[in-house]
C-alpha cells in the first residue's frame, strides 16, 4: 500500500466520522479507497467490531486464528525455518492426543505444532492445546490463547475435547519443561504422573508422540530469580542473554532452526477405558512415550545440525 | 394416582409466577399453592396464594395442610437489590431454607423437592475447567457471600435428602437467565449505555434463556433426579461479542482499577454488580449440561448465542 492510498483512506474515514457515521460504517466507507485484499481484511475487522463472528463453546475463533496466521507463518518460514517430518502420521480425522516435549518459557512450540499440521498435513485442522494455567490470569494473553485454541490445562478439558473428536496437544513436562535451564536442553523432565495416558485410555484416543527440536534454544535460560517470580506470581522468572537486559525486547525469541517430528501413533483403544485404572499400564505407556520422544529428540538434533545457522 | 400437588416458594418472582401459570394449565396437576409475600407477576387462576415469608416459623403450620407432594424452592435471592443488605439476602437464602425444611419435616406427603439454585456455586475462576460438571462444586474455595449461601442451601437439602430416602431432591444449578420481561443482573448490565469490562479479558459467558429456564424446572418436577443438575443453554459466548450483539459498547477498565471505578459508580447512584457478577465478567464460566439432557430429559431449545440474539431483538423492538 503506498502513501497516497493511505492518505485517501484516512481522508474518507475522517469524512465519514465527521458526517456522523459510527466507526464501523466509516471504516467500510474508507475501505473503498484500498486495494482489494486490504479491503477484505478490513471488512473482516469491521465484522468483528459489530459482533458478527462466531466462537465455538471453547472460545476458539477460526476467523481470529486466520487473521493472526501471517504472523505465525513468518515465524514458521523465516524466523525458525521449521522442517517437518511425519505429519501424515497424525490421524486425519477423529480424536488424537499429541504429546510433545515442552520448552521455551512461552508456548511457541504449541503454535508451531499447529502451523506444521496446517501446512504439512494432507487434511489440515487446528489442534487444541492445553496451556499452563497462569496464562489465563493475564490480560490479552488469556483471550488470545483461547481464540487460537488454547484451553486451561485441566484433565476435564482434555477429556471433553477428545470426546468431541478433536486433536489435542499436551505437554506432560509442564512447567518443569518450560522452566528448565539451558544446560539441560533436550533432556526430558518427568512426565507428571502419567495423567495424559489416563486421558487417552479413558477416551480411546491414539497417542501421537511429537519431538520438537529448536524450541529449547529460543530463550536460553541461564538463571532463575525465584524471589521476583513469587512477587509477580509466575512459576519462574527467567534470565536469558536478552531478558530482562533488553526489557520487553527480550521477549523476542532467538532465531534457532526447528525440526518437528511426528512419530507413529500408539493405539490405546484396545486396552478399553478400564485400562486407565491400571497404574502399571499407565506408567508403562507413559514411560514408552517419553522414551520415544527422547530418542527422536537426539536423532533430530543430529539431523538438524547447528542450532542457529 | 391422583394429580400432583405442587407448592412453589417465591411465587412472586418472575420465574415463580410463570411456573405457577404453567402448572395451573396442566391437567395432570391437581393443586398449585404459592408461598410469597409479594404478588405474582402474572394473573393466576387456581393457584392458592399463601401470604407468608419463608423466614417465618409460621410456615411450619401453613405448609402441611396443602398436602403438597412436590416442593419447588424458588425463594433464593441472587443479588441484594436496592434497599436490601447482604445480611438480609443471607437471611432469606439460608434461614428461609432452614425454616422451609423444618416445615417439610412435618409434611409427610412430600415426595419431590426441586430447588432452583445457581451455577454460581462453582464460582468464576481463571484456572477452572471450561465446563463444570456437577461433581466439581468444590474444586475451588467459596469466595463470595452468595457462593457460600448457595453451598449452604445445597448442603441442607443434601442432608435432608439423606435422612428422608423417600424424598428425591433435585438441586438445579442455573446459569444467569436472560429473556423477555426478565430483569436480572445480566439484562440490567446489557441495558446500560456502556458496559464496564475487564481490559484484556474476553470471558466465555453461558446463559439460560427464560423459556428454557422455565421448561427445565417443569421437566425436573415431572422427572426428578437425585442430586445436582446444571441448567444452561448449550454453548458459550464471548463477553465482547455479547455486548456487541446487545448493540452496546464495552468500557474497558484495567483489572486493578475495576473495583474502584464500579464503587465510584455505586456512590453516584449508577447500577452496581455483585461480587459474583464481577468475577463472572472477569473470568466467565461454562457448565456441562449432559445430565440435564440425558437424565432429566430436557434439551434446551436455544443456544446461548441465540438466547442473547433474541433478547437483543426484543429489547430493540421495545425501545
Amino acid at each position: 500500500m503506498n502513501t497516497a492510498t493511505a492518505i485517501d483512506f484516512m481522508r474518507r474515514l475522517r469524512a465519514g466520522l465527521d458526517s456522523g457515521l459510527e466507526l464501523p460504517e466509516a471504516l467500510t466507507r474508507g475501505a473503498t479507497a484500498l486495494p482489494r485484499d486490504a479491503r477484505e481484511t478490513l471488512n473482516r475487522i469491521v465484522d468483528r467490531l459489530e459482533g458478527d463472528y462466531s466462537e465455538d463453546e471453547w472460545g476458539f475463533d477460526e476467523d481470529f486464528a486466520e487473521l493472526v496466521e501471517p504472523f505465525f507463518a513468518f515465524l514458521y518460514e523465516s524466523w525458525w525455518r521449521v522442517q517437518v517430518v511425519g505429519a501424515e502420521r497424525v490421524p486425519g480425522h477423529g480424536r488424537g492426543l499429541l504429546t510433545s516435549n515442552h520448552a521455551g518459557i512461552l508456548p511457541w512450540d504449541a503454535t508451531m505444532i499447529s502451523m506444521a499440521l496446517l501446512r504439512e498435513h494432507p487434511l489440515p485442522r487446528y489442534p487444541r492445546f492445553l496451556v499452563l494455567n497462569w496464562a489465563f490470569d493475564l490480560p490479552w494473553i488469556s483471550s488470545a490463547m483461547r481464540k487460537v485454541g488454547g484451553v486451561v490445562a485441566s484433565p476435564f478439558n482434555a477429556m471433553r475435547l477428545l470426546e468431541q473428536d478433536h486433536l489435542v496437544a499436551v505437554f506432560p513436562e509442564g512447567v518443569k519443561g518450560t522452566g528448565k535451564p539451558y544446560s539441560e536442553r533436550y533432556r526430558l523432565q518427568r512426565f507428571g504422573r502419567g495423567g495424559f495416558v489416563e486421558i487417552a485410555l479413558r477416551t480411546g484416543s491414539p497417542i501421537v508422540p511429537v519431538a520438537v527440536v529448536g524450541s529449547e534454544e529460543i530463550y536460553p535460560k541461564l538463571a532463575d530469580l525465584p524471589a521476583v517470580a513469587r512477587l509477580i506470581g509466575s512459576p519462574y522468572f527467567p534470565v536469558t542473554p536478552t531478558f530482562p537486559l533488553l526489557g520487553p525486547l527480550g521477549i523476542v525469541p532467538l532465531p534457532s532452526k526447528w525440526r518437528i517430528e511426528f512419530l507413529e501413533p500408539i493405539e490405546t483403544a484396545s486396552y478399553g477405558p478400564e485400562g486407565a485404572d491400571d497404574r502399571a499400564l499407565v506408567l508403562e505407556l507413559s514411560e514408552r512415550v517419553r522414551d520415544q520422544i527422547q530418542q527422536a529428540l537426539y536423532a533430530n538434533l543430529v539431523a538438524r545440525g547447528p542450532a542457529f545457522i | 394416582m391422583a394429580g400432583r400437588r405442587v407448592l412453589i416458594t417465591g411465587v412472586g418472582s418472575h420465574v415463580g409466577s410463570l411456573l405457577a401459570q404453567r402448572l395451573e394449565r396442566d391437567p395432570e396437576v391437581e393443586h398449585v399453592a404459592g408461598l410469597d409475600t409479594r404478588r405474582p407477576k402474572v394473573a393466576l387462576e387456581r393457584t392458592e396464594l399463601i401470604e407468608a415469608d419463608t423466614r417465618d416459623p409460621e410456615i411450619a403450620r401453613l405448609i402441611p395442610p396443602t398436602g403438597a407432594d412436590t416442593l419447588v424452592h424458588e425463594q433464593i435471592v441472587r443479588q441484594p437489590g436496592p434497599g436490601m443488605s447482604s445480611r438480609a439476602m443471607h437471611d432469606v437464602n439460608v434461614i428461609g431454607t432452614l425454616q422451609l425444611l423444618a416445615a417439610c419435616e412435618r409434611t409427610p406427603t412430600l415426595r419431590t423437592i426441586v430447588v432452583r439454585g445457581s451455577a454460581g456455586v462453582y464460582g468464576a475462576e481463571p484456572h477452572a475447567p471450561q465446563f463444570f460438571k456437577e461433581e466439581m462444586a468444590r474444586l475451588f474455595p467459596l469466595r463470595t457471600r452468595f457462593q457460600r449461601d448457595v453451598a449452604e442451601i445445597e448442603n441442607y437439602f443434601d442432608t435432608y435428602a439423606r435422612r428422608h430416602s423417600a424424598v428425591s431432591c433435585t438441586m438445579l444449578r442455573y446459569q444467569p437467565a436472560i429473556g423477555r420481561g426478565l430483569r436480572t443482573q445480566m439484562t440490567r448490565y446489557l441495558s446500560q449505555p456502556v458496559c464496564p469490562a475487564f481490559m484484556g479479558f474476553d470471558p466465555r459467558i453461558q446463559l439460560v434463556d427464560i423459556d428454557d429456564a422455565l421448561e427445565a424446572l417443569v421437566a425436573a418436577v415431572w422427572n426428578p433426579v437425585r442430586g445436582a443438575v446444571n441448567v444452561a443453554c448449550p454453548g458459550t459466548i464471548g463477553l465482547a461479542r455479547m455486548i456487541r450483539l446487545a448493540g452496546k459498547r464495552a468500557l474497558p477498565i484495567a483489572a486493578p482499577l475495576f473495583g474502584a471505578v464500579t464503587s465510584t459508580g455505586r456512590r453516584l447512584g449508577l447500577d452496581t454488580q455483585s461480587d459474583d457478577f464481577e468475577r463472572l465478567l472477569h473470568y466467565g464460566r461454562g457448565v456441562d449440561t449432559r445430565r440435564l439432557t440425558e437424565e432429566v430429559g430436557y434439551t434446551p431449545r436455544r443456544t446461548t448465542s441465540e438466547a442473547v440474539e433474541s433478547w437483543a431483538e426484543e429489547a430493540k423492538a421495545a425501545a
